[in-house]
């Protein structure tokens, strides 16, 4: 029942998601449109974050650094190399991921807060080159860039200035990326994965090497991270330093625990409630930060596997309640009756 | 099968294991047995490369196995259990014992469904029979009660298709009833698999071991059969231990006086 619940919700976000280019116009919500992109774009960073440190066990404020790069690989292979739309996301990508397996290579060495702390450091010194060094990154300014097309033919172009190519590019993308992720997380590399997360002394001795799986994983995520980076280029037209800055990175994590760290959807809400938060509130109250602060206190504390664990909770116990009711024992049942009567219409058929 | 020469291991001050040299024969079962800080534990975690020796070397089959990572010893036929037991927590008991089948086999497969690897299912379904968990299934490792655990990592030693198991008392913790049970796993075990067992329990050991080596204080007191075992006047000393000694000294000291 759970499965079948889960797999019902998912295809009405999917459903939202593919028809929401002409249902919000249509209620004149033009700009949440935007929003949603950015919500995509802003989940897939979750996804990275999640990787390591849902299914992996390592915890990464460094996740922007990647982040980062793929959005000045866009900027500057568009903007100083006059790159075309493809190759551009293509400089992106390997330069996201020629950092990730570089920087991977000594970081998954350490783990715990040895390896939160060099992650940070990584970002903090490529956030400071990439502030110093102005002819490229265009320094505190940032770099932009007009955007090219993604495909001409003959007259006709298709390009991301079309706010609904846009929104379904992106949509495109994330949904790949996250079908990627569906795939790994069920397959024996990522049962692999989960056990070097939860005990990395009986996986070597089962003769996994640890070490290479940590620095895969790292790759991989980094990648995550690169594509959303290459994406949020695409989508403002722009890169800056500032999204290297440690405490985008610490967004991340945020989002990834108070949606429920290893869960492949967990992180994507997190993402979309906070971000909802920040764009309904940051207007009204501009120290909005204190709620989300205390949001991640409470779910820390009451709900350790975030909102997708509690969800998968509260379904189960409908699940074991329901199955109770079937129960045929005459006085066990009348018991249950009595005391579930309230919830017995919620649980249903 | 096993060689092991002069095989030295020190933290900071303190000797672990003092020139260690011993030659595990095929086909034999093997128990160590020693007081606690005899090296007993240090010697399976060298040789199962956890730990690295300072000096000496460790040859398993022919191949020079010391220095090397423990999942390329664990590749080369060498499993072990732990003593403070350590399995995959969250994962249900059939997960912990597919991941270490499929270890061997290779997990470099980041796209293909983990269904679809019938002979790693099959191998899973073999142990959960051999070992008697197979009403536990689909249970959390971490809900198990302790003598499962212990038999989980044994299952888990076991599907990664060792030729030589190092199990470090795999007893401990269980109940009489499940101790005989285990013991007699073990010794079915034991026809198709190299087998040394550190055990505390001294019935067990003398009623499982073919071959008992002897540790105390890094080094090797003795070597034989569970009779010339029981039979050695040092090792009753190391064993009945300070009663004796202070006796002596006591003795030594009045005819000192």
């Amino acid at each position: 029942m759970k499965a079948r619940i889960n797999r019902g919700v998912l295809l009405t976000v999917l459903a939202f998601l593919l028809i929401a280019p002409l249902l919000l116009p249509a209620v004149g919500f033009d700009y949440w449109l935007d929003i949603l992109a950015e919500i995509l774009i802003w989940s897939l960073f979750a996804a990275s974050v999640n990787l390591l440190f849902g299914y992996v066990g390592l915890l990464s404020f460094g996740q922007a650094l990647f982040f980062g790069m793929g959005m000045f690989g866009v900027a500057i292979g568009v903007a100083k190399l006059g790159l075309g739309f493809w190759p551009a996301l293509g400089l992106g990508m390997v330069v996201a991921v020629a950092t990730a397996a570089v920087a991977g290579a000594l970081a998954v060495r350490l783990t715990w807060h040895y390896f939160a702390i060099i992650t940070v450091v990584f970002s903090l010194i490529f956030y400071f080159i990439a502030l110093s060094a102005k002819p490229l990154t265009g320094g505190d300014d940032g770099t932009s860039f007009s955007m090219p097309p993604m495909l001409t033919l003959g007259e006709s172009e298709l390009s991301l200035t079309d706010q609904t190519v846009q929104y379904f590019f992106i949509l495109l993308v994330v949904g790949f990326a996250f079908f990627v992720k569906y795939l790994i997380v069920r397959s024996p590399f990522g049962m692999a994965l989960m056990a070097v997360r939860e005990n990395d002394v009986r996986a070597s001795l089962i003769g996994l090497n640890v070490y290479f799986l940590r620095w895969i994983a790292f790759v991989v995520a980094g990648g995550f991270a690169g594509l959303a980076g290459c994406l949020f280029a695409l989508f403002g037209r722009y890169a800056s330093a500032t999204y290297m800055f440690y405490h985008v990175s610490g967004e991340g994590v945020v989002w990834t625990i108070v949606g429920g760290a290893g869960t492949l959807f967990g992180p994507a809400i997190g993402a979309a409630l906070l971000i909802i938060v920040r764009e309904e509130l940051s207007n009204m109250w501009e120290h909005y930060p204190i709620l989300v602060g205390i949001v991640v206190i409470l779910t820390v504390i009451f709900a350790p596997k975030g909102l997708m664990g509690m969800w998968n909770g509260l379904l189960d116990r409908l699940a074991s309640r329901s199955a109770d009711g079937t129960d045929t024992d005459e006085g066990q049942r009348q018991a249950m009756e009595s005391a579930a009567a309230p919830v017995k219409g919620e649980a249903g058929p | 099968m096993l060689q092991i020469a002069d095989l030295t291991k020190r933290f900071g001050g303190l000797v672990a294991l003092d020139r260690v040299t011993l030659d595990f024969e095929a086909d034999v079962l093997h128990a160590i047995i020693g007081p606690n800080g005899a090296g007993k534990t240090t010697l399976f975690n060298t040789i199962s490369g956890m730990l690295r020796s300072d000096s000496g070397s460790v040859r398993f089959r022919g191949t020079d196995i010391s220095g090397m990572a423990p999942h390329r010893i664990s590749r080369l036929g060498i499993s072990r259990s732990l003593q403070i037991k350590s399995v995959f927590d969250s994962m249900t008991v059939a997960e912990n014992l597919w991941i270490a089948a499929q270890a061997r086999e290779g997990v470099m497969h980041p796209f293909s469904n983990r269904s679809r690897f019938s002979r790693t299912a099959g191998r899973v379904d073999e142990i959960l029979e051999q070992t008697g968990l197979e009403g536990l299934r689909d249970s959390p490792a971490g809900t198990l009660s302790y003598g499962d655990v212990a038999l989980l990592e044994i299952g888990i030693a076991l599907a990664t298709g060792p030729t030589l198991l190092l199990l470090d008392e795999p007893i401990c913790g269980m109940g009489p009833a499940e101790t005989e049970a285990t013991v007699e796993k073990i010794r079915h075990l034991a026809e198709s698999v190299d087998i040394i067992i550190i055990e505390h329990d001294m019935p067990v050991v003398f009623d499982l071991a073919e071959r008992i080596t002897v540790m105390a204080q890094g080094g090797v007191l003795a070597r034989g059969t569970p009779q010339d075992i029981a039979d050695n006047a040092a090792v009753r000393e190391a064993y009945l231990g300070d009663e004796d000694d202070d006796e002596d000294d006591e003795d030594e000291d009045g005819f000192d006086a």
